[in-house]
């Protein structure tokens, strides 16, 4: 959908930068107040961690990584404070006006431009989108998968982006016609000096997408230091990893990038394997998530009194296409009751749902919750096993407590 | 200062490395020491995974920048299938006998004190490499003295503003042994 009407102003983009300023002063004197855990030019975790809410739960220290529970994502627009973290390397402190984005590649003329070039010469906008972790749910797979043991549900936000469409900067720059993929790099430090870049493609068909963006703004401020300040790209539906963050280089290339984030990270089997076996030789990219919904509220174990009325809340969400129905069930799955679904506040946005019902008691009861998209999948049961335990979108299960 | 220098050097003096161990047995020390450069021990402890996984793991981890050779990418390889392995439970915890140089005392003990993980003979990991330092004080009277009390009190400057971390515990027939290795690699 677009949101033109609620693009970010001109005024709003001033204040943002004004805010901006104060930001980082604050943040730079947390780092310091953390060091000597902090390195130069890095965030600490613990300023990163004081904007959190309590709620998140953190996954590791190095990297970064953590999240919150389902029942704390029951907002309308994720809130910055319960945004996903997951970081690949360390959380840089970057210049805003110093910044640069370099636009390189398969191009008729390479471009460079600060983040006020950005705004001042092309189009603002902000849209409602999702970005979810590629490995969002995997401590729920069996055999345990490779890598961060996020939670079943949490690994994922809809928060509000705003800056420039990537379509218009491409534009702008002219594609060769043999440009096939274009590549976000991000300026996050690692630990040694030879870390590898993070670097992430996506098709072009993605970057041309209106809704992909260079974003500067996330819910009308500037972008967290952790969530990619001054620039990030948001590639809304996909893998979170395509959103590149602290965004300084783009380079539009006639083929997939060749790197570690894009040969031995983020692949997904092309045929299912046996679960505990290595990955197959014939192996795609994950890119858009599969259709996914969770249940935000009732917050687990809760207790309720038999016949009172329980309205179950959640959220639905597919990578490409639309949400077309949640049905939740209150029986294990024997039957299934329709939620009503909200109106979609963005292409790429995730809708929230809600049903009634009133159970007889005593005893526990679970909700599950299981999403259709427009194009008849639905949410399975189980989802396939995969070595790095990607796309979990299984029936999201929250069981209450009934009281005679 | 490169920032990765900072933060190794600060964990190593918070001594957050000698806290967390994996399970003692062949290679377990190389294993420590490569990984934890860039990560917590707990990614390997909390998802054992089979041989092939963890082959594409540690090709992975090489490409992102890790510095290991392929011999000790070998060694880890073996350690980590055999001690955290998702098919197959954990033998019980052994003498690491693949330590860094076999046999060799002094290679114990640039292992047993953490030196490795931010020196190697050869080339820069995160501190200068043996030999540079060797090459440095090559024909210096007052180098061993020198060289002794900053690997016991740790040191900054000589070789940029990383802060070298203290070794307040190594004794002096160790530390002795250690400065004349080093001054010899030159």
């Amino acid at each position: 959908m677009d949101q033109d009407n609620k693009a970010v102003t001109r005024r709003d983009f001033l204040t943002g930068v004004a805010g901006v300023g104060t930001l980082a002063a604050v943040g730079e004197t947390l780092a310091q107040a953390a060091a000597p855990e902090a390195p130069p030019g890095t965030i600490s975790n613990e300023a990163v961690k004081a904007d959190k809410v309590p709620a998140m739960e953190w996954h590791s220290e190095r990297p970064l990584t953590g999240s919150v529970p389902a029942h704390e994502h029951d907002f309308d627009l994720t809130p910055n404070h319960r945004m996903f973290v997951r970081n690949n390397l360390l959380t840089p402190l970057i210049d805003f006006n110093a910044h640069r984005l370099t636009l390189k590649g398969l191009v008729d003329k390479e471009l460079s431009f600060s983040v006020f070039d950005l705004a001042k010469q092309f189009r603002t906008v902000s849209i409602q989108g999702m970005l979810e972790c590629a490995g969002s749910g995997r401590s729920a797979y069996q055999p345990r998968a490779s890598g961060t043991p996020w939670l079943p549900t949490g690994g994922m936000g809809c928060p509000e982006w705003g800056g420039v469409r990537l379509t218009d900067v491409l534009k702008a720059a002219g594609l060769k016609p043999n440009a096939a993929h274009v590549a976000g790099e991000g300026g996050d430090p690692g630990m040694v000096a030879n870390a590898a870049p993070v670097i992430r493609s996506i098709p072009i068909k993605k970057a041309l997408d209106e809704d992909t963006l260079i974003a500067w703004a996330m819910n009308g401020g500037p972008l967290p230091f952790v969530h990619g300040y001054p620039l990030r790209l948001v590639v809304p539906g996909w893998v979170g990893s395509a959103s590149t963050k602290w965004l300084h280089t783009l380079t539009v290339l006639g083929a997939p990038f060749k790197g570690t984030y894009m040969d031995s990270s983020y692949r997904v089997p092309k045929v299912p394997v046996e679960p505990g076996q290595k990955m197959p030789a014939d192996s795609v990219s994950a890119e858009a998530w599969p259709i996914k919904s969770m249940i935000t509220f009732p917050v687990p174990n809760a207790t309720y009194q038999a016949g009172a009325t329980i309205t179950v809340r959640g959220k639905a969400w597919v990578g490409e296409g639309s949400v077309d129905r949640v049905e939740v069930s209150a029986d294990e799955g024997k039957s299934w009751r329709p939620a009503q679904l909200a109106r979609a506040t963005g292409r790429y946005a995730w809708r929230s749902f809600a049903v009634e019902f009133k159970p007889e008691g005593p005893g526990y009861v679970t909700f599950l919750a299981r999403a259709w998209d427009d194009r008849g999948n639905a949410q399975p049961a189980q989802p396939q096993w995969n070595p790095l335990g990607y796309f979990w979108n299984a029936w999201h299960r929250v069981g209450v407590v009934v009281e005679a | 200062m490169r920032p990765e220098l900072w933060l190794l050097a600060a964990l190593f003096s918070q001594g957050v490395f000698a806290q967390d161990r994996l399970i003692p047995g062949p290679g377990s020390t190389l294993t420590e020491n490569k990984c934890q450069i860039c990560h917590e021990l707990r990614h390997i402890q909390r998802t054992p995974l089979s041989r092939g996984e963890w082959a594409d793991t540690l090709k992975n981890m090489k490409e992102r920048g890790t510095p290991m050779d392929e011999a000790e990418m070998a060694v880890i390889l073996d350690y980590l299938s055999v001690y955290y392995n998702r098919q197959k439970p954990a033998p019980p915890p052994s003498r690491d006998t693949l330590a860094a140089g076999g046999e060799d005392p002094v290679q114990k003990l640039l292992n047993a004190n953490g030196c490795v993980g931010c020196h190697a003979v050869d080339q820069r990991v995160v501190g200068p490499a043996f030999r540079e330092i060797g090459a440095r004080y090559a024909g210096d009277s007052t180098a061993p003295a020198r060289l002794a009390a900053k690997i016991r009190e740790g040191g900054q400057g000589v070789w940029g503003q990383v802060p070298m971390p203290p070794n307040p515990e190594l004794s002096d027939a160790d530390l002795n042994a250690i400065v004349g290795w080093v001054l010899g690699k030159n």
